[in-house]
């Protein structure tokens, strides 16, 4: 079957065409004008197509908690928002932290059949931060990157092994970053806002300092890492200086961090659907991540996709568990907070929302629209609207703070190795 | 009892959204009442009919029988439920069980939590009034208005007074409601403990930090102590209760520098000998049982100004 998608705006993350693109056999196998002999058309007038969005950071709580989300759930709603290949973390229960489980992963997202998901591996034993996995065998089984996710690697010795260790596979260390004694029993950014409410907070370098820690560690060893979900300001300072030495680090920050503050938490009265780690911080992280978003010192928008259920999140503030869902919100909030006020250019969203964390991934012929490479692409109408209710959610979980906010930017069709796998009118 | 007809507030959550008025109501409302518990017959009919809930997911002996007497001299019909906060977990959420407790059509629930900041989220899964009795380290304003009732006996006024909070203020939700109760009276507050419990940033409340307690002692109109934990020494927060006595205790000595007419309060239970020298009992403990007195009466107060607001409904 030859697709054709006409009159397309495409955007890479170097240049933005007005073109035809020819899908065949589940690749992009022409661009241009004049193409000829497609089975199928879609016309894409006045909307734009992306290369397919990639998430090195999913919570797809697969095995043990199905009731939040579930590999079909989790796949329905990444390609919902227009993510065909993510990544998702081993805090699993059990934790991905073998082999077969890693394949299970693997084989169930292959036979739910809509987008690629590949496992993180853990990188030490049940997440314990104690005994290394078996990288080797995680690698063989699927995993494209290893990290402990939820916790630190507290024990710098044992982390120091796994960057040695995972070099000899060239595995990608994810690190989550979080002094776990400093961070202990709080529930939001340590603020003047969480002492006025009593509530016990995280301070910013409880990130900051991990940061550092991981990244003289990558220095000294030569070691290639990434840092999870970066929320502070002054964890950029530490980032921007280790890329101007050349340590291999990349780094990722979630859309909560470019959108929302510790007083939005007091405004909204302290709902547990604002609670998230690492915490939200204030209007200063904001404005540093945006220029660490266009400089470069944040190399990708991941998602820390984390479902629970209504019972959990609707506990007390300080009882809730931390987390957003985020795989069908991500571009609508990435181009509303950062495309509309002129941070990005489309192209800069492309570039950190496909191109990066395919490279990051080290996946091939992904992340760009050109011929010979993957057909994963996503058709947006950018002045669209949409509503964030419960019922528009795919996912399992609808914990997100942006519940009842209007959302511009509409994904219409995500298309995956050529295969259309949502489509908005039939939704 | 000028302004009792305008009372607005459907709930008592904290002192923070408390304005002057509706603090001067409370407490000349509770002037009038603290009269009841000296009648022979203790009671007066103002609540009769009405149902109020005292839903505790905390320890609490002391608060919960001031409200349950609180309740009863107005002549409110009254259940106690008591649960520990670690049972709220996920599966038998606090919200079940208001929703259950909804079903008793109660008029006022009075609720203790070991955590903060959630009181207002409950509001709308009953139609009670909620009064907060303590909500984790964020509020318990019942004990600040009794607080402010007291000064307000002794001193004749609530303005221009200095103000030293002394101990574990980073824990102290009674810290926090006098510090927002005692500022709309233009008072000063300084809160002076070991920095490793004061909040961060908390000269942001507009008090003044300090670790020396004999520096402020002097110019102190009010010193209240707080009851220390004594789980809090150790690594976590102070070496030791030793150490915390020779700085932050409450000695003869100490207490000699203050004004001839500083009052020494603390919220109850005193730890003797630590807080406060068991040498000054005779002296300061009065003042402190008079404290727990007058809860009842302010409590009186802000049972009747919820349970007759009328209602729209």
């Amino acid at each position: 079957m030859k697709l054709l998608i006409k009159n397309a705006t495409l955007v890479n993350a170097d240049e933005i065409s007005k073109t035809n693109l020819l899908i065949e056999n589940g690749k992009i196998a022409e661009i241009g004008k004049d193409i000829q002999g497609a089975d199928k058309e879609i016309d894409a007038k006045g909307k734009y197509v992306f290369p397919g969005f990639i998430d090195l950071h999913t919570h797809l709580r697969t095995p043990g908690r199905e009731g939040d989300e579930d590999i079909l759930s989790g796949s329905t709603a990444a390609a919902k928002g227009g993510f065909t290949t993510i990544l998702c973390m081993p805090n699993t229960d059990p934790a991905i932290d073998n082999e077969g489980l890693a394949k299970w992963i693997r084989g169930e997202s292959q036979s739910v059949g809509l987008i690629d998901i590949y496992p993180i591996g853990a990188i030490t034993v049940g997440r314990a931060g104690k005994d290394l996995t078996e990288f080797g065998a995680l690698k063989k089984a699927g995993c494209l990157a290893l990290s402990d996710d939820g916790f630190t690697v507290d024990n710098t010795l044992v982390l120091r092994r796994a960057y040695e260790y995972a070099k000899m596979f060239d595995l990608l260390v994810i690190s989550h970053c979080e002094d776990s004694q400093l961070s202990c029993g709080g529930n939001m950014r340590e603020s003047f806002v969480s002492s006025k409410y009593g509530i016990a907070g995280i301070p910013d370098i409880a990130e900051s300092l991990i940061v550092s820690r991981d990244i003289e560690l990558a220095k000294y060893l030569d070691a290639r890492i990434h840092l999870a979900h970066i929320s502070s300001a002054k964890s950029l300072e530490i980032i921007r200086r280790a890329k101007k030495e050349g340590v291999r680090v990349t780094a990722e920050t979630c859309p909560h961090y470019f959108t929302l503050t510790i007083e939005d938490i007091e405004r909204e009265g302290f709902p547990g659907n604002f609670k998230v780690n690492p915490p939200l911080g204030d209007k200063k992280d904001i404005v540093a991540i945006k220029k660490a978003l266009v400089d470069g010192t944040i190399d990708c928008i991941a998602t820390d996709h984390a479902p629970h259920s209504l019972a959990e999140k609707e506990l007390p503030f300080e009882l809730a568990p931390f987390g957003f869902i985020g795989l069908e919100l991500a571009f609508s909030l990435t181009n509303n907070y950062l495309v509309k006020d002129k941070t990005f250019s489309l192209k800069d969203l492309v570039n950190k929302l496909s191109t990066q964390p395919a490279a990051i991934a080290g996946l091939e012929k992904c992340g760009k629209i050109a011929e010979g490479y993957i057909a994963d692409l996503v058709i947006a109408d950018l002045e669209g609207k949409w509503k964030v209710e419960e019922e528009n959610l795919a996912s399992k979980s609808k914990n997100t703070p942006f519940l009842g906010k209007e959302l511009e930017g509409v994904i219409e069709h995500t298309i995956k190795k050529g295969k259309i796998i949502y489509s908005r009118l039939k939704d | 009892m000028t302004n009792m007809e305008e009372w607005q507030k459907k709930h008592i959550l904290g002192i923070k959204d408390f304005n002057r008025q509706e603090i001067e109501t409370v407490l000349s409302l509770a002037d009038s009442f603290k009269e009841v518990s000296e009648r022979e017959v203790k009671k007066v009919p103002a609540l009769r009919g009405k149902t109020i809930v005292n839903l505790f997911f905390e320890h609490s002996t002391r608060t919960r029988t001031s409200f349950e007497l609180a309740a009863k001299r107005l002549s409110a019909d009254v259940v106690n439920f008591s649960f520990s906060t670690s049972s709220l977990t996920k599966g038998e959420t606090i919200i079940d069980t208001i929703k259950n407790l909804e079903s008793y059509h109660p008029d006022i629930m009075i609720m203790r939590i070991g955590v903060g900041v959630c009181l207002n989220s409950f509001a709308k899964h009953t139609q009670a009034s909620i009064i907060n009795a303590g909500d984790g380290r964020n509020e318990h304003p019942t004990q600040a208005l009794l607080d402010m009732f007291t000064v307000k006996e002794s001193k004749g006024s609530l303005e221009n007074l200095n103000v030293l909070i002394v101990g574990d203020i980073a824990h102290s939700r009674v810290a926090r409601s006098n510090i927002f109760g005692f500022q709309k009276f233009s008072s000063k507050v300084t809160v002076c403990g070991p920095t490793s419990l004061i909040p961060y940033e908390f000269e942001k409340m507009g008090v003044k930090v300090s670790n020396d307690l004999d520096k402020e002692i002097p110019s102190a109109d009010i010193i209240m102590m707080l009851r220390i934990q004594k789980e809090r020494q150790g690594a976590a927060f102070f070496p030791s209760l030793r150490e915390y006595i020779n700085k932050f205790g409450l000695t003869p000595q100490r207490l000699k520098k203050a004004k001839k007419d500083c009052l020494v309060m603390h919220p109850g239970p005193v730890n003797w000998d630590v807080e406060i020298s068991s040498s000054l009992k005779e002296e300061v403990h009065p003042l402190i049982l008079k404290q727990a007195e007058n809860g009842l009466a302010v409590r009186m107060a802000t049972l009747y100004l919820v349970g007759t607001q009328k209602r729209e409904i």
